[in-house]
């Protein structure tokens, strides 16, 4: 039932067919690339895309391999984003349900951290905490992740209020279950929708903060090739060399569209009230 | 019913803290429970029937509520005095519940067997492969067809009956002492009540556990109980015996409920009888009796002071609590 929904579905498979050329390009750049990212080649600064000598989306000033440091910059920008979402989601989660679940004191503090971290827009946040944290590649994970706790909290919160008077939870009560267990096996399954459609619509937003992170020099740092810190240093040379931005911003671009695609698609599919809308 | 009780309720008091000021949704309840024993709870809508139930298990809502006196002495243990994890560990176990609304009472994402599975895993903590087994033998009992496809159903795939009797199931999974009913039949129609109640009743005769039940269907209360507690606002004003509670109903209210039943004979009055006004609002009562505005044999001692309970046949444990049958007045 559901698989069929999501293969009925164009704008989901769309997403998903975009994140899987992805995934596809890091696993091909785990054996194989066509140059050494890191190494510089004098003889070819600034070259054009061409196919004579190899360079299929031309070099930077440095006469690095494009193509090639965007294939690794893959790896890198999807793992910090999967990373990030995930930590974010986890410890957002956990502190969103129990609040919601306790409700009183906790949940009074908890929402006003929350709401406190809310106040800042996430890139200036994410920013804060790096130069808290210092520029480290991991820590972007973190930054990210810790923009994310408030987001995450919010809306598991949001979802357990609206169910936890339901009667099947003071059935599971009657039934000897305790608190734990009732967050596990009654609330979360219920919550599971708009946090799989939320995971997924982080993603993308990650992508763009390790980018922006990276563009401000704050994130991956160099020579390892991130897509942000690439953008950055084609800033100098872009009016020269146009190449060195735009093939960066697009593999931006695309694997955002596909995290977003996929995210609106899960939305439609999972969400009750906008089925059957078209 | 010299048969030791089983759960012995004694001067519960529950109270609620609002804006307004504290309401005592029960004040001063005291009842006993016999082993294999079906006790009826009667009363209107906010008598107190549901919170003297969920005060038993100690699952009322704190705050605002609050269990402010009594005890509940299940096997001789008070309820109210043990720890969070020992009631905990008898909900389900000994003592369970089933709910009003079966449409609400299952969790709409798990599946039944998981629901039913879900006390015998946490009681005996059994794998999920036996506690489906035993889930799935459970769902036999209680008459699902084709019960091994069904259990991997989810609630919305069953009728409002079946989930009534799935409720059933879960409640009776670990073969409790007690077994409390709260307006089991309310959200069904007619057929399937008795179906329902019948169900019940079979159940509880076989283990020989004791029912609580409550209803506000004195219909259903004369084909299930042995025993019937009318309450009004929060008292418990009426015990007696179903069928002395019938033929010989003492308090004035009860009168009143039992003329307001619509009677099928077409020879009665044109009007259905109802019991003039309304129940009374439980933030600060004054000591009187409650129902007094609404008695039609109210007498001046009755908005002085609140009556006692007076035991009428202590064999039976029948009592009233009324001005009309204390010592001073039967004997005038």
């Amino acid at each position: 039932m559901k698989s069929n929904r999501l293969t009925r579905n164009p704008i989901a498979m769309t997403g998903l067919a975009i994140i899987g050329l992805y995934l596809l390009v890091i696993l091909v750049s785990t054996f194989w690339l066509p140059f050494d990212p890191v190494e510089m080649d004098i003889d070819h600064l600034l070259e054009g895309p061409s196919l004579a000598t190899g360079h299929l989306f031309g070099t930077d000033e440095f006469g690095r391999d494009i193509l090639s440091r965007i294939m690794k910059g893959t790896s890198i920008s999807l793992i910090i984003s999967i990373a990030a979402t995930a930590l974010g989601a986890v410890i957002g989660t956990t502190m969103g349900t129990w609040a919601g679940y306790l409700g009183g004191r906790w949940d009074h503090w908890l929402m006003r951290v929350a709401d406190v971290m809310f106040s800042f827009p996430s890139l200036l946040l994410a920013i804060f905490v790096m130069a808290i944290l210092g520029e480290k590649t991991y820590n972007v994970i973190i930054a990210i992740g810790i923009v994310y706790i408030p987001q995450f909290a919010r809306i598991s919160r949001g979802a357990i209020l609206t169910i936890k008077s339901s009667e099947f939870i003071k059935a599971a009560r009657s039934n000897g279950a305790s608190s734990t267990f009732i967050l596990r096996k009654h609330l979360l399954p219920n919550i599971l929708v708009p946090l799989i459609v939320q995971v997924s619509l982080s993603l993308s937003v990650a992508i763009l903060l390790e980018s922006s992170l990276s563009f401000l020099g704050l994130g991956v740092q160099p020579p390892a090739p991130s897509w942000g810190n690439m953008l950055s240093s084609a800033r100098k040379v872009m009016v020269l060399a146009p190449w060195t931005a735009i093939y960066p911003g697009l593999a931006i671009v695309f694997l955002v569209l596909g995290f977003n695609l996929l995210g609106d698609g899960l939305r439609d599919i999972l969400d009750p009230r906008l089925r059957n809308v078209r | 019913m010299s048969e030791e009780s089983i759960l012995r309720v004694e001067g519960l008091v529950t109270q609620f803290s609002t804006d307004r000021g504290l309401v005592k949704a029960v004040d001063g309840i005291s009842f006993d429970l016999h082993r294999g024993e079906t006790l009826g709870i009667v009363g209107e809508s906010g008598s107190g029937k549901s919170v003297t139930n969920l005060s038993i298990l100690r699952l009322v809502q704190s705050p605002p509520g609050n269990i402010a006196a009594g005890k509940v002495l299940f096997q001789g243990q008070d309820l109210l005095q043990a720890s969070e994890e020992e009631v905990r560990l008898l909900r389900g176990k000994n003592i369970s519940m089933i709910f009003q609304d079966p449409l609400t009472s299952l969790n709409p994402v798990l599946k039944v067997s998981m629901q039913i599975a879900e006390a015998i895993q946490l009681h005996h903590g059994l794998g999920r492969k036996p506690a489906k087994a035993k889930a799935v033998e459970m769902m036999k009992l209680i008459g699902i067809p084709d019960a091994e496809r069904r259990a991997d159903d989810y609630p919305h795939q069953f009728s409002g009956g079946m989930r009534q009797r799935i409720m059933i199931a879960m409640a009776l999974s670990c073969n409790p002492d007690i077994l409390i009913a709260d307006e089991p039949t309310t959200a069904l129609d007619v057929t399937i009540q008795a179906q329902i109640l019948e169900l019940i009743k079979s159940l509880s005769a076989k283990d020989k556990t004791a029912v609580i039940l409550i209803t506000h269907d004195l219909g259903v209360v004369a084909g299930m109980c042995d025993t019937v507690c009318v309450m009004y606002a929060g008292r418990i004003v009426e015990r007696a015996p179903v069928d002395e509670l019938f033929y010989d109903p003492k308090h004035p209210y009860t009168r009143g409920l039992l003329d307001s039943i619509p009677s099928v004979d077409l020879s009665g009055p044109d009007r259905l009888y109802s019991i003039p006004g309304a129940p009374p609002n439980l933030i600060d009562l004054p000591d009187a009796c409650p129902f007094a505005p609404r008695c039609s044999r109210v007498m001046e001692v009755c908005t002085k002071a609140t009556p006692p309970e007076t035991v009428l046949d202590t064999a039976t444990s029948r009592s009233v609590r009324c001005w009309l049958h204390t010592k001073e007045n039967q004997n005038a």
